[in-house]
């Protein structure tokens, strides 16, 4: 460590302990930079702005608030919104430890969020200690099919994962919005009937300290998923075989690992991570579902997994951070007028920086290569010189 | 009958343009997904190009719609640098490279478009109006009965995206530059054993393919779309990478898919309108090239051959 301490930040980038910490700081460094440029041409003040993404997320008081409502609620909605990005980051992760690139969150999301508001959303009589549960079931179970007929197809078929799951993404966009268009859609809004309380995964205007809060279900959720993933890729069996899978087809062959298998549960497994992200997105931090719009979020979960450093602790930090500029976007984009917008290029530019990292250790590494080659060069001039003295 | 060949041709030629930039991205060894990305960034590059020359052509004339090509070409083949940069220098990942600069893409484009109208308009609107382009028909061709609705009432830049198949078709399969191309994708060692450039075709290929991209998707925001708006990352793209890995990584394949998703689409909507099933149905009609592609995909992803090398970054140091 010591060492390392004496080379600066080349040595934190390729130190084994701290390189992928280091890559994530910076990558978030850089882009506080880069749109803090941007701020400037626009003729902004960056602190203010920054500031007040950091005020629209309930993290430091506003100038003044509504009836009602406190920095408090502004934080819980922050959480709402924090959780389905959390769980759908979890979900990219598990995949991608499996060496497979789910960017069907979007669509698993869609289907999962509306199955559950057609099946429980809609009937008004159940009681909400029976409705919760079945609505994450049913987000588990939607998630879980529809991520392993990806697998299976990706196994059985050959047909890469990424084609496929484009593809059911624009399926299930414009089956379901065939479906709440014509069935379900509600005529005033022209988005789908809102789900009933009973269903929703946050509980409503729930007082606390005199004002009234969003409280999600749904973060409890996400950060024992996070968690639960962590344990089994570390210390199961199980896990052990995808990180196998991911790390080399070829070799976990070799010693054994049912490859076929575990290309199918590893993306029924992400698919119901992704599942529950949507049960959260639509019976939670929303109550209604657009017709024929994929969430982005499946997207950012991307930028999260990837700025996380795909591990599920990594993610629970870089999820924080994204969604700040997501969540706070709006209030930000009222109090000094840039189109708010400019949330989704800042993760942009984010998710651009990060994906550099692998790119910042090389850099790394050949600096210290230099200064070793120098030291070498140093000595042996040394050499030659006392050998000239003698 | 006509209007599905006319409609289905004007949209199997501009995915068909993207779907050949696709090739020769991975035919010189980097995946791209970027596609949908840089179909859009042309696109919006190629569209501002037209609504700042607007004012200076009278209002019918046509000539903004082929500085819109130009400019989205170029547009497309910066942005793709980006990629390049990413994927050959950089040696990230090439899948979330291409994913990265998709969404860059959209945010980059919706940002700017509206920040461009607040400047030039002083309304926040995320849209360029750009109408559509004038249709022609062939005077002979166009009378044959059946087929001959390929020939009716064609948009001008079909028999542009035409041309330019043909040439980067001659250019990848006839000529010195298509066969160093190839053999990098194929096997990149063997081609700086023999005195090529990888980084250098690579670069080239990648810059073609935003290029191609830039174009197709300025074609879309002059016929589909009649704007540009965000709406254009409607997914063509993908369409187009499905095009490309159905058509097994080979241009005159790939011709075929396209004209078959183009008819797919286009029979699809003329069934719904024949049939008299109200509007929201077409959504239904809208899915059928996604589910024919899955469908395809089934029964033809098992002989595939991908381009060997690629996905792989270029490391010279190995053998």
């Amino acid at each position: 460590m010591k060492e390392n301490k004496r080379k600066g930040l080349a040595g934190l980038l390729t130190s084994d302990r701290w390189s992928n910490v280091t890559v994530s700081v910076l990558a978030i460094i850089l882009m506080l930079a880069t749109s803090s440029v941007i701020l400037l041409i626009m003729g902004k003040n960056p602190l203010t702005a920054f500031r007040s993404f950091l005020q629209g997320c309930g993290f430091l008081p506003k100038a003044k608030y509504g009836g009602g409502s406190g920095m408090l609620s502004d934080l819980f909605d922050y959480l709402n919104i924090l959780a389905p990005m959390l769980l759908a980051a979890v979900a990219f992760i598990v995949a991608f430890k499996t060496g497979l690139f789910n960017i069907g969150i979007s669509g698993q999301m869609l289907l999962s969020g509306f199955m559950a508001t057609i099946l429980v959303g809609y009937m008004k009589e159940l009681s909400p200690w029976i409705a919760k549960p079945l609505v994450i079931l049913i987000g588990i179970a939607t998630g879980g099919l529809l991520g392993a007929l990806i697998g299976f197809l990706k196994y059985k078929f050959n047909i890469h994962e990424v084609v496929s799951t484009i593809m059911v993404n624009y399926i299930i966009s414009f089956t379901t919005g065939f479906f709440i268009n014509t069935r379900y859609v509600d005529m005033l809004t022209r988005s789908s009937r809102i789900c009933s309380t009973a269903s929703r995964l946050t509980w409503t205007k729930v007082n606390i300290g005199g004002v009234n809060c969003n409280v999600p279900l749904g973060i409890v959720i996400a950060i024992i998923g996070a968690v639960l993933v962590k344990f089994i890729f570390d210390k199961t069996v199980f896990g052990f075989e995808l990180k196998a899978v991911g790390t080399s087809r070829k070799c976990a062959g070799y010693i054994g690992v049912n490859v076929g298998r575990s290309i199918v549960l590893s993306m029924a497994f992400s698919g119901i991570f992704a599942g529950l992200a949507g049960v959260t997105y639509y019976l939670g931090y929303t109550n209604t579902m657009v017709p024929k719009t994929l969430p982005g979020m499946g997207y950012d979960s991307i930028a999260v997994a990837l700025l996380g450093n795909s591990s599920p602790l990594g993610a629970i930090f870089a999820s924080v951070i994204v969604t700040i500029f997501q969540s706070g976007a709006n209030y930000m984009s009222s109090s000094i007028g840039v189109a708010k917008e400019i949330a989704s290029l800042i993760t942009g530019i984010l998710l651009l920086f990060a994906a550099c990292g692998e790119y910042m250790k090389i850099l790394g590494r050949r600096k210290i290569e230099k200064e070793e080659d120098k030291k070498i060069a140093a000595m042996q001039e040394a050499r030659v010189k006392g050998g000239a003295d003698k | 009958m006509t209007k599905v060949f006319t409609d289905g041709l004007s949209f199997a030629l501009p995915l068909l343009i993207m779907a050949v930039g696709a090739i020769y991205s991975e035919k010189s060894g980097v995946t791209n997904l970027a596609i949908e990305g840089f179909q859009g960034f042309g696109a919006f590059i190629g569209a501002l190009a037209a609504i700042l020359v607007m004012p200076y052509f009278a209002k019918s004339s046509q000539v903004p719609i082929y500085i819109a090509m130009i400019f989205a070409a170029v547009g497309g083949g910066v942005y793709a640098c980006l990629h390049a940069l990413l994927c050959i220098n950089f040696k990230a990942n090439q899948v979330i490279s291409g994913v990265v600069v998709n969404i860059l893409a959209v945010a980059l484009t919706t940002f700017f478009t509206s920040a461009a109208n607040t400047a030039l308009t002083g309304t926040a609107s995320n849209k360029f109006i750009l109408g559509v382009s004038n249709r022609y028909s062939i005077p002979l061709l166009s009378d044959i009965p059946v087929i001959g609705g390929l020939f009716k009432k064609m948009y001008p830049f079909e028999w542009i995206i035409i041309g330019l198949v043909v040439v980067f078709w001659y250019l990848m399969y006839k000529t010195r530059y298509g066969m160093r191309l190839r053999a990098c994708g194929e096997n990149p060692q063997a081609l700086d054993a023999a005195g090529g450039d990888v980084v250098k075709t690579r670069w080239i290929a990648v810059i073609i393919s935003g290029a191609l991209s830039g174009i197709g998707g300025i074609c879309f925001a002059y016929s589909i779309m009649a704007n540009f708006s965000p709406s254009i990352y409607m997914g063509y793209g993908y369409l187009a990478i499905a095009a490309m890995i159905f058509g097994n990584w080979n241009i005159p394949a790939t011709v075929v898919v396209c004209l078959v998703f183009g008819l797919a689409k286009a029979g699809g909507q003329q069934m719904c309108i024949a049939m008299k099933l109200p509007g929201n149905y077409t959504d239904l009609f809208n899915m059928l090239p996604y589910v024919l592609t899955m469908l395809l995909l089934i029964f033809f992803s098992k002989r595939n051959h991908p381009p060997q090398a690629s996905g792989q970054p270029w490391d010279q140091s190995r053998r």
